[in-house]
C-alpha cells in the first residue's frame, strides 16, 4: 500500500509542480485572507493571539479545499481515476497518495502563511514555538486524511469546492479548534496554556479520520454506470 | 476459459438495464459488442473490468484468479504536464513493472510515439494520445482487453494503426472485447458478434 500511494504521490507533486495553478491559487486565497484582516487593525494596533491563530487557521482551511479538489481533478480529466481503479493496488493507496501529496502542499502553503501572520498581523512567537509547530503538523495529518476523502466524494460535481466546503469545515472544527487553541498559546507571552489536552485532542481525530478514510474511501471512489 | 458471466442483470433504479445475460470470453478471441445507445454496452464492459458489480448473477474466473484487464476508451487517460515518457513511467512504476527509459521505448517506437517521448502529452493531437494510451494498455500485457469505442474522433493513420495492435493482440491470445458502432467495418477482425439490445445479448459468430 506504501509503494503505490508514494508513487501516486510523486506524481501529483509533480502535476503541481508541472501546472502551478492550483498551489499558487491556493497561496493566493490563504495570503489574501490574512492580509485583509490586517486592514482591520488600526495603525499601531496588535491583533489578538486567538484572533492572528484563527485568521491563520481559516487561510489554512481553505488553502486545503482548493488543494484537494486540484489534486482530485487531475484525476479526472482524462479518464485516468478508471486507470488507477483498474490498477492491481488496494484503494487505499489512492487515498494515502492523495492525502500525502496534499499534507506536504498544504504545509508548504502554511510556512508562507506563518511570516504573514506575524508581519500583518504584528505576532511573535514565544517560547512554545516546538509546540505550535508540532500542533500544525498533527493538524495537517487530520486534515489530509479528511480533504483527500471528501474530496473525492466531490468529484464530477459542477460547483464541488463549495460541495466540498460545506462537507469539510464541521468535520474539520475539532482540528481547527486544536489548532487556534495552541497557536493562541504559542503566540501568547509568558502562556504555558492547556495545549496537552488539545493535542491530543487533535491526535485522537487524527486517529478517527485515517480509522474513517482506510473503511469509506473504497466505498466513494468508484466509477459510474 | 478466461472469464464467465452467467444470468447477469444489471438496475437502474429498479428498472432493467439488461437481464440475464451469459457471456462466455476465451483467450484470442475477439468479440464485437453492438447494440443501440443505452443498451448497456458500457455498463456491460465495466462489468467485466470488475469496475461495477452486476445487479445479480456471477462473474466467474475459471482459472481462479481474476484476468489482467486492459481498458480503452474515448478517454486518454494521460496526464497533460507530463511527458509522453513520464505518463507511461507513472502507470508501469503502479503495476510494479520495470520503468527505466529502454523498457518503454520500444513501446513507444511500436506507437510511432519514440520521437515526442519528452514532449509534455498535453500537445498531443488526440490521435497521439490515444496511441499512448494504447502503449500504456499493451505495456501491461493484458489478458483481457476491453475497448470501448476507442477510435471515436481518430484520424485515419492512428485509426489504422490502433486496428492493427488490437488484431496483433488478439493474435498473440488476448481475448478482445470490443464496443463499436461501426460493426460492418470491424467485423472482419472479430470472431464473433454479441449484440446487446432490448436487454437481452445475442451471440453469433462473425462472417466477414
Amino acid at each position: 500500500m506504501i509503494r503505490p500511494a508514494l508513487i501516486i504521490a510523486r506524481k501529483d507533486l509533480r502535476l503541481i509542480a508541472g501546472c502551478r495553478g492550483g498551489l499558487l491559487q491556493a497561496l493566493l486565497l490563504g495570503l489574501l485572507l490574512i492580509f485583509m484582516f490586517s486592514l482591520s487593525l488600526a495603525p499601531g494596533q496588535v491583533m489578538s493571539p486567538q484572533g492572528a491563530a484563527t485568521v491563520f487557521w481559516m487561510s489554512s482551511a481553505f488553502c486545503q479545499v482548493l488543494v484537494f479538489n486540484t489534486l482530485h481533478s487531475h484525476e479526472e480529466e482524462n479518464g485516468q481515476m478508471l486507470g488507477l481503479l483498474l490498477s492491481p493496488i488496494p484503494p487505499q493507496s489512492i487515498w494515502l497518495g492523495k492525502a500525502l501529496a496534499g499534507a506536504c502542499l498544504l504545509f508548504l502553503a502554511q510556512l508562507v502563511f506563518l511570516p504573514a501572520v506575524f508581519v500583518f498581523l504584528r505576532q511573535e512567537a514565544g517560547a512554545l514555538w516546538p509546540v505550535g509547530l508540532a500542533s500544525i503538523i498533527v493538524s495537517d495529518v487530520g486534515i489530509a486524511a479528511l480533504g483527500a476523502l471528501l474530496g473525492s466524494l466531490a468529484r464530477g460535481q459542477s460547483a464541488r469546492e463549495a460541495l466540498f466546503s460545506v462537507i469539510i469545515f464541521p468535520l474539520l472544527t475539532p482540528l481547527l479548534l486544536g489548532g487556534i487553541r495552541i497557536g493562541t498559546a504559542v503566540l501568547s507571552p509568558g502562556a504555558d496554556g492547556d495545549y496537552a489536552n488539545w493535542l491530543g485532542i487533535s491526535l485522537a481525530f487524527d486517529a478517527i479520520f485515517t480509522a474513517a478514510a482506510m473503511v469509506l474511501f473504497p466505498l466513494v471512489y468508484n466509477v459510474d454506470d | 476459459m478466461l472469464l464467465r458471466l452467467r444470468d447477469i442483470s444489471r438496475f437502474y433504479d429498479h428498472r432493467p438495464v439488461f437481464k440475464n445475460v451469459s457471456l462466455d470470453l476465451r483467450r484470442g478471441r475477439v468479440t464485437l459488442l453492438c447494440g443501440p445507445n443505452g443498451a448497456g454496452k458500457s455498463t456491460l464492459l465495466k462489468i467485466l473490468a470488475g469496475l461495477i458489480k452486476p445487479s445479480e448473477g456471477e462473474v466467474i474466473f475459471p482459472a481462479g484468479e481474476a484476468p489482467n484487464v486492459g481498458y480503452l476508451d474515448h478517454r486518454t487517460f494521460i496526464y497533460p504536464t507530463l511527458s509522453a515518457l513520464d505518463n507511461l513511467r507513472f502507470w508501469a512504476d503502479l503495476r510494479g513493472a520495470p520503468s527505466a527509459d529502454e523498457d518503454l521505448f520500444p513501446v513507444l517506437e511500436r506507437m510511432d510515439l519514440s520521437d515526442f517521448a519528452g514532449e509534455p502529452a498535453g500537445l498531443f493531437s488526440r490521435g497521439m494520445a490515444q496511441r499512448l494510451n494504447l502503449a500504456r494498455v499493451f505495456m501491461q500485457r493484458p489478458d483481457l482487453m476491453l475497448l470501448d469505442e476507442p477510435s471515436n474522433g481518430l484520424d485515419q493513420a492512428s485509426l489504422a494503426l490502433l486496428r492493427a495492435e488490437i488484431k496483433k493482440a488478439g493474435e498473440d491470445g488476448t481475448c478482445i472485447v470490443w464496443i463499436t458502432h461501426s460493426p460492418d467495418q470491424d467485423k472482419g477482425r472479430a470472431d464473433e458478434i454479441a449484440l446487446l439490445d432490448k436487454g437481452a445479448l445475442r451471440v453469433y459468430p462473425a462472417v466477414p
